[in-house]
């Protein structure tokens, strides 16, 4: 195995950040982007690059309004676990080359409980502002997210049986000759799936839609809306480059150095999630629960059969 | 001498034992659930300081599911709109505290007058690989013979209480008795509306709720 680099931790904490805000931006960007050609709308370059800072501009100055008896507490730990949470995730993920934030052993399982905790927080999310409509949102999240979190801990584990080990660095490893995303085909769309549902957008776009009564954003105005916006790319960074590692190989590629690599598959995963976000409609909540449950779960199994049988 | 360490150590250790307590003073299941998992996630922190990292990292994510799911399934089974209502999580105050305080002072003499052993871990040596070994050898027959029995009871309390079961909808059971022998098994004043329970048997695992009884109101209303 190649030695592994440890950043210090201020170089660490200047890294994870600069991931997260580059990342942030790009993804919203992303969105502009994909609603704005998906509706033939005109696009000029420097509007959409400028869009996330007028978004920010706009909720920055916008009131805060307060509903009555909110859990303040939790009000305002949900945009910041969720965001935090993302940053825990990206810390585990090898951006090039033997360079690491957190070269844990568990990698993937510190994602998984990253991932279980982000439910957590949307849950509180929804919880927290003493609302019907938002606490409505925050269960109906619940219940849906249960049926694709065995799937993601699945995918993650099949992924992990031809590197023999648990560290995200060691799985891009094994990908040397071949990625998973061939080697393991249900791997990807599955994790996908994942992806679009922690963070609720396109099929699974259960929580936050407007027509959805506002859902479990239906309280939120100003900074704490523009809090979980953020949150929310941040979250979509996490996965996106959790997937370029996880199956698209990481930072395997010719010519161009490693790091490059990994950033345009994050970049290619994070535009696959904005446009599928934009040209998936949504599914109704119980027939997302009997397809995870009925189809997409037997497919995980398969999955880790798959790779079960390929490791023997 | 006191490290990060031992700093880190008492911090998580307060934190367990915080939330640990708050978990039986909130007067609600849905906060008494995130506290108890405040309180593991504290433990998983502690069991990481000690460099089972596997079981710490874990115990994270196995615990947040894990309340995830008894937070939901609570609130579903136990008729609490949406974990709302004010509830006391405390039974029988008299007997829990008196066994709280013997409990406690039973781990305070171990803590006190064990003799622990002293084996720091290498951090180099391969935890994860003896715990698997572990669990996939010696003690594998009690682990899988856990796990089975722990998904039975899980399906089956899903089954029992889902209110259409194996045996047909299971409000069936709820309605009161006829008040005279052969009569209608429903006086006309009983609370139970079809419609109602039509609607809400959609909600519940089993979808099978189309088999019997008309579409009505209450279906077309969830298809909308």
């Amino acid at each position: 195995m190649n030695e592994v680099e440890q950043l210090s931790a201020p170089l660490a904490i200047v890294v994870v950040a600069a991931v997260l805000v580059v990342g942030v931006y790009v993804s919203s960007v992303v969105d502009v982007v994909a609603f704005r050609s998906v509706a033939g709308q005109r696009l000029r370059p420097g509007s959409a690059a400028l869009h996330p800072a007028r978004v920010a501009r706009r909720l920055s100055r916008q009131q805060s309004v307060r509903t009555e008896r909110p859990d303040m507490i939790l009000r305002v730990l949900a945009p910041a676990a969720f965001l935090g949470l993302a940053a825990a995730a990206v810390t585990v993920i090898p951006l090039s080359p033997g360079i690491v934030v957190a070269d844990v052993r568990t990698g993937i399982v510190l994602f998984g409980a990253a991932q279980a905790l982000a439910i957590v927080a949307i849950f509180f999310h929804g919880w927290s502002p003493n609302s019907p409509f938002a606490l409505v949102a925050g269960y109906r999240f619940v219940a849906v997210a249960l049926s694709y979190e065995l799937l993601s801990m699945f995918v993650l584990i099949a992924a992990a049986i031809p590197a023999e080990s648990l560290s995200i660095g060691a799985i891009v490893e094994s990908q040397a000759g071949l990625w998973n995303v061939i080697r393991q085909p249900l791997g990807l769309p599955l994790f996908l799936i994942v992806s679009l549902g922690v963070t609720f957008s396109g099929p699974l776009d259960l929580l936050d839609s407007n027509d959805l009564a506002g859902g479990g954003s239906v309280e939120d105005s100003g900074m704490q809306r523009l809090a979980w916006q953020t949150a929310r790319h941040a979250m979509r960074i996490a996965f996106a480059a959790c997937t370029a590692a996880v199956f698209l190989g990481g930072w395997h590629g010719p010519v161009l150095p490693g790091g490059l690599w990994m950033a345009l598959k994050t970049f290619a995963v994070v535009a696959l999630l904005g446009f599928l976000d934009v040209f998936v409609a949504r599914i109704s909540a119980e027939r997302f629960v009997r397809l995870a449950w009925g189809v997409l779960l037997p497919f995980a199994f398969l999955n880790l059969l798959i790779a079960g049988v390929g490791a023997l | 001498m006191i490290g990060t360490i031992d700093v880190a150590f008492v911090v998580f250790s307060v934190a367990a034992v915080a939330s640990g307590c708050g978990v039986f003073r909130v007067d609600s299941m849905i906060r008494a659930t995130y506290l108890l998992l405040a309180s593991f996630l504290n433990v998983g922190a502690i069991l990481v300081l000690l460099l089972a990292e596997y079981l710490g990292v874990a115990l994270l994510f196995m615990m947040t599911a894990e309340m995830i799911v008894m937070g939901l399934f609570m609130v579903m089974f136990m008729m609490n709109p949406a974990g709302l209502n004010p509830m006391n999580m405390v039974h029988q105050p008299r007997f829990a505290a008196a066994a709280g305080v013997v409990a406690a002072a039973g781990v305070a003499v171990v803590a006190v007058f064990a003799d622990f052993p002293d084996a720091p871990v290498d951090a180099e040596s391969d935890t994860i690989r003896e715990l698997g070994i572990e669990l996939l050898g010696g003690s594998m027959l009690v682990f899988e013979s856990i796990g089975v029995t722990l998904m039975a009871t899980m399906v089956c309390s899903v089954i029992l209480s889902s209110a259409t079961g194996r045996f047909g909808d299971g409000y069936e059971g709820s309605v009161a008795p006829a008040l005279e022998p052969g009569g209608d098994h429903r006086p006309a004043d009983d609370l139970y509306d079809p419609d109602a329970a039509m609607g809400h048997s959609m909600h519940g695992m089993d979808m099978g709720g189309m088999d019997h009884g008309e579409m009505d109101h209450g279906e077309m209303e969830h298809d909308s």
